[in-house]
């Protein structure tokens, strides 16, 4: 298997892929009611406060989610999904998502060595201000024999 | 005095419980600790400070470490900046001679971890390895434990003259308090702890 800190080194913090993300209020307030949530701010577009639902941003993914040029390291699987709201977003705006992968590490278990990509979508909105982060955590366990 | 000597919060990668929530879980459900031992996994928290808490719910609450060797899992009690420079707490492939070591240079104690489990416990590496030089306590009751690991665990603990500890390794809340080490002294700082192990007054419980 890949060194981890050959990995880091080549990958870490390079950006590789952008994409334009719309954020429609009839598609916020639907995930948000799906969601059970019952704060006006999330499902009233009248609402002086109206806003995404944080855990919506999860929903966004790049065109990418780990550079092309990765190794082939194994199959890699949902190991959880995070989001950092820096700022509350409107709906109805554009974002910009720039992704980079975050972290790379490794770890072992009792079914031996895996290694973890952090990717994180990094969200802007028209201004050009950062107003969130969204990462996928993907793991990626060891072949038997490597 | 019984702490849990094996937790991990959301400072871990996979630790999905707020100290805080232990605490107040701990509290509520009378479960019968009187403090617990965090120890993330391959790093040590110097940042995060819960004297406040420990003092609201009348608990000890202490910081050590769970960081990877070539014998599988270890737990590290009495960690100081001097100590994070001696070996590299992220990787995954510390020699355990090199962490037994500097753990006695520097005033800690290393202690393997759910030792019989496959791939991560020590006693699944001493046919490749041998038996290391310098190893006293092992962790003989884990509570995340399956089938027969504790057994192993305790078989080799008895053959090879090894002292136990307990700890629950709880990573949500509710698993806190499975397992425990009982001492027969107070403990309010990482450097008790080490003392007291060191001079071998406790023994590892389950269920507490």
């Amino acid at each position: 298997m890949e060194e981890i800190i050959e990995l880091r080194e080549k990958f870490l913090n390079k950006e590789f892929d952008e994409k334009l993300f719309e954020i429609e209020p009839d598609t916020t307030i639907e995930f948000a009611s799906l969601c059970g949530e019952t704060s006006a701010r999330f499902l009233d577009r009248t609402h002086p406060d109206f806003q995404t639902p944080p855990i919506y941003l999860c929903s966004l993914m790049g065109a990418r989610t780990i550079p092309a040029d990765f190794p082939n390291i194994g199959l890699g699987m949902d190991a959880g999904k995070g989001v950092e709201m820096l700022r509350s977003i409107r709906p109805g705006v554009t974002l910009t998502g720039r992704t980079h992968l975050h972290d790379i590490y490794e770890k072992t278990g009792r079914s031996g060595r895996m290694v973890f990509l952090v990717s994180r979508l990094e969200l802007y909105d028209p201004n050009g201000s950062h107003v969130a982060n969204s990462d996928t955590r993907i793991v990626m366990r060891e072949r038997s024999g490597q | 005095m019984r702490l849990d000597l094996h937790t991990h919060s959301i400072k871990s990668d996979d630790g999905r419980a707020k100290v805080e929530n232990y605490c107040q879980w701990i509290r509520s459900r009378r479960i019968p600790l009187d403090g617990f031992v965090l120890t993330e996994h391959r790093q040590f928290d110097l940042e995060s400070d819960y004297s406040s808490l420990a003092t609201d719910f009348g608990l000890t609450i202490l910081k050590g470490s769970e960081i990877e060797t070539d014998y599988g899992h270890v737990l590290v009690f009495g960690v100081t900046p001097a100590l994070m420079q001696a070996f590299d707490f992220s990787s995954i492939r510390t020699p355990l001679g090199s962490v037994l070591n500097a753990c006695n240079r520097l005033g800690a104690i290393a202690i393997p971890c759910h030792p019989g489990r496959k791939r991560v416990g020590m006693f699944a590496h001493l046919e490749e390895l041998g038996v290391p030089e310098g190893v006293k306590i092992v962790e003989t009751y884990n509570g995340g434990s399956r089938g027969d690991e504790d057994t192993i665990a305790g078989e080799w603990a008895g053959k090879l003259g090894y002292l136990g500890t307990g700890g629950s390794d709880s990573h949500i809340v509710s698993h806190i308090g499975r397992c425990a080490t009982k001492f027969s002294s107070k403990i309010s700082s990482e450097m008790e702890l080490v003392e007291a192990l060191n001079l071998g007054t406790f023994e590892a419980v389950k269920p507490v």
